[in-house]
């Protein structure tokens, strides 16, 4: 074993093969949408080059992006504040139930099904005459509140942001079980003998000690944000107007029904860029508290 | 270090895996006496409509050529679209795929040298309505068959309007004035796909040509000789916008797709489906019920009592085809493939009762009620419109003339925002 990490042509021998698929399936598609990226073609057909001006177009003539921009960004602001607070929560609660492996499995459901199957269903349950969420509030007797949940301009975001949210929340619950599961009962009985109460046992105890692990669950989170396609394709398409457009479903829009490849490409570079400042800032803000290396 | 026994096991049963599948995959493409074609179309549901006479033209091909079988992909509508977008870019076409003779959809393909010139010849015996096989014709050359004369018009349910005490509307203001008539009854008025937009786009142009009297209007406004800011343009989206605002169509109106609105309409739970006559097959799909069979019925599309146009003025074109694509290892067989499915359809698809083919058809008296009041429809037209405006120019325009109509309806553009934005969509599709 010794003899293989010492030997440089194994080393590389051995690294190479993965390297060569990084180039080829991560590398080699950035740089190519560069270049598509610098061009108005459809896909197929005549290529012309036309320079910078798709990326000026997205910049300065395109509200969709921006808007689309905005979509994503709410998206991860309420995944933030508003799904990981209660996924730690349950988490945290999970840690001192006894027969939490049924509770568990529960949560997770959600998660291990297809994105198909949880945006249909969901579609289902908002459809504003025979789905179960306006039927329910109909018998509850608040019937001026079914409204067209998908349909609606001033509800339409809201409604597929639940379907995300409730569809990525048993993730959340399983970083968080997990990395509380990695602090050994002895810290919380230490911090407990010396006179702290519960608040103060998870804020100044429990969440530092797990900061790496928030801290991966909010950088996954952003990226996550902004990759959402298949929930819009499959609800509203980024309709009404530009209500509940999110840049990945945008991009293949552009691409695939305008056929503006390259304007598609052009996105998706602005995308890349976009995903990159994100996670370097969602990095610098939460590097604060370093806790212990994971 | 002792590698461990288990891992290794794994790894080499993986490799040797991997190693049959490829063999497999290997020894199926050595096998020449036998030919498989790819075929691709829009129509899933191959019990009924035009999808069970393409069934029927392929299996009838292959029992005249046993050596040839078919590998058949078929999506709905939209995704179709998109996915044979996708195969265009890849230079993965099936070598038969059904298609839309627009210049939004052929024409990039035939600029793209994707799709293969066909014989004219081969075709010349069939009685093709006029106009028909030359909407297939770029360049000179003849890229498609066409499958269907499209009308465009209002299909009803008879039961559900006797039950809303509704009669057949005749005029716009007919219909707005149902309206509470049905929601009374708990139905819904009028039915179609908002989602994919383009119902709502040839909607549109239906109610301009009801305001000026004519189908030129739109089109001299693609030529830019007018512009979509006049005010029969915008009053003809004023009129649009109102009906869905006074809650005409149904209330997830730009979420229904077009198999969701089919539905709505075909469980009865709508009273009108706003719709082309390719949904002939409405009649004979097993999948409703047979009170709906009996008494599903067709009507022109209303006037506008202040409007200058004719209940005879029918929005009218022809839109599928089939093509061939360009790539393939047997093009012989292919050519031979489209030359049978061309002489075949017409029969097939009236005789089925599918559609309205793009041909003469002899009618009959078993034809179903549909078919005759599709015909007698078709027989009164005094102008058609042609292709539509939103087919009638690149693909960037019609995706944003959809997703406009779609703002449109959802109240997030003013009928004057419409008609500036569909302008300006206008001059840019001009200038390229």
């Amino acid at each position: 074993m010794h003899a293989v990490f010492t030997n440089r042509k194994a080393i590389v021998a051995l690294t190479v093969p993965a390297l060569l698929v990084m180039l080829f399936a991560i590398v080699a598609p950035i740089l190519l949408s560069i270049y598509y990226g610098l061009t108005s073609w459809a896909g197929f057909g005549k290529l012309t080059f036309v320079g910078l001006r798709n990326y000026r177009d997205i910049i300065t003539a395109d509200p969709t992006f921006w808007h689309s921009l905005a979509n994503a960004v709410i998206l991860a602001l309420v995944t933030i504040f508003i799904q990981n607070p209660v996924a730690f929560v349950i988490a945290a609660a999970l840690t001192k139930v006894k027969r939490s492996r049924i509770f568990r499995t529960i949560y997770f459901i959600p998660a291990i099904l297809t994105v198909v199957v949880v945006t249909r269903l969901w579609v289902s349950i908002f459809n504003p005459n025979y789905g179960l969420l306006n039927k329910v509030i109909h018998a509850l007797g608040f019937s001026q509140f079914s409204v067209a949940w998908l349909s609606n301009p001033s509800t339409a975001l809201w409604s597929v942001i639940f379907i995300m949210i409730w569809y990525g929340f048993g993730w959340a619950l399983l970083f968080y079980y997990s990395g509380l599961m990695t602090m050994s009962p002895e810290i919380e009985e230490a911090a407990v003998i010396d006179g702290a109460n519960r608040w103060q046992l998870y804020t100044r105890v429990v969440i530092p000690y797990i900061f790496p692990v928030i801290q991966a669950v909010l950088i996954i989170d952003v990226i996550s944000s902004l990759k959402q396609m298949e929930v819009i394709y499959l609800s509203t398409n980024g309709a009404p107007g530009d209500a509940t457009q999110f840049i990945a479903n945008y991009l293949y829009i552009k691409a695939f029904m305008y056929s503006q490849y390259g304007y598609g490409s052009a996105i998706s570079v602005m995308f890349v860029v976009i995903a990159l400042i994100l996670t370097l800032v969602t990095r610098g803000l939460t590097n604060r508290n370093p806790g212990v290396e994971l | 270090m002792k590698i461990n026994r288990a891992f290794l096991l794994l790894t080499a049963s993986l490799f040797l895996a991997a190693t049959f599948a490829w063999a497999n995959g290997q020894s199926e493409s050595t096998q020449t006496q036998k030919v498989v074609i790819k075929v691709a179309d829009n129509l899933p549901d191959r019990t009924n409509g035009m999808g069970l006479v393409t069934q029927t033209i392929l299996d009838g091909f292959t029992k005249a050529h046993p050596n040839v079988s078919f590998e058949v992909e078929s999506y709905p509508d939209q995704p179709y679209q998109q996915k044979m977008k996708l195969y265009a870019t890849a230079g993965q076409l099936p070598e038969m795929f059904k298609y839309w003779s627009f210049s939004t959809l052929l024409k990039p393909l035939v600029d793209g040298n994707l799709v293969r010139p066909l014989n004219r010849a081969d075709f010349s015996d069939i009685p093709y309505l006029p106009g028909a096989l030359d909407s297939n014709v770029y360049n000179g050359k003849l890229y498609g068959v066409p499958v269907t004369a499209d009308m465009w018009f209002v299909y009803y349910n008879k039961s559900l309007m006797q039950k809303a005490g509704v009669a057949v509307p005749t005029t716009i203001s007919d219909l707005m004035a149902s309206i509470p008539k049905f929601k009374a009854q708990g139905i819904i008025p009028v039915v179609t796909d908002g989602k994919d937009g383009w119902p709502l786009s040839i909607t549109y142009d239906n109610l301009v040509e009801r305001l000026t009297g004519s189908f030129d209007t739109v089109r001299q406004a693609m030529a830019r000789k007018i512009k979509f800011t006049d005010p029969e343009f915008v009053q003809a989206a004023q009129i649009l916008q109102n009906m869905a605002k006074a809650g005409l169509f149904q209330s997830d109106l730009v979420t229904s797709d077009y198999g969701a609105s089919r539905n709505l309409f075909g469980q009865e739970k709508a009273a009108m489906y706003l719709m082309g006559s390719w949904e002939l097959g409405l009649v004979s799909d097993k999948s409703f019920s047979q009170n709906f069979s009996d008494n599903v019925a067709v009507a022109k599309f209303p006037v506008l009592a202040s409007g200058k146009g004719q209940t005879n003025d029918l929005v009218a074109w022809y839109g599928g085809n089939w093509v061939l694509g360009a790539k393939s290892k047997h093009p012989a067989i292919d050519e031979e493939l489209i030359k049978y499915l061309a002489h075949q359809w017409g029969p097939l698809t009236w005789g089925k009762q599918a559609a309205i083919p793009a041909q003469k058809i002899q009618p009959n008296e078993t034809d179903s009620p549909l078919a005759k009041a599709i015909l007698q429809i078709a027989g009164e037209a005094t102008s058609t419109s042609g292709t539509t405006t939103l087919d009638s120019s690149t693909p960037a325009f019609k995706e944003t003339h959809q997703k406009l109509c779609i703002e449109l309806v959802s109240g997030v553009l003013t009928p004057e925002q419409f008609a500036q934005q569909l302008d300006a969509a206008a001059a840019q599709a001009a200038g390229q």
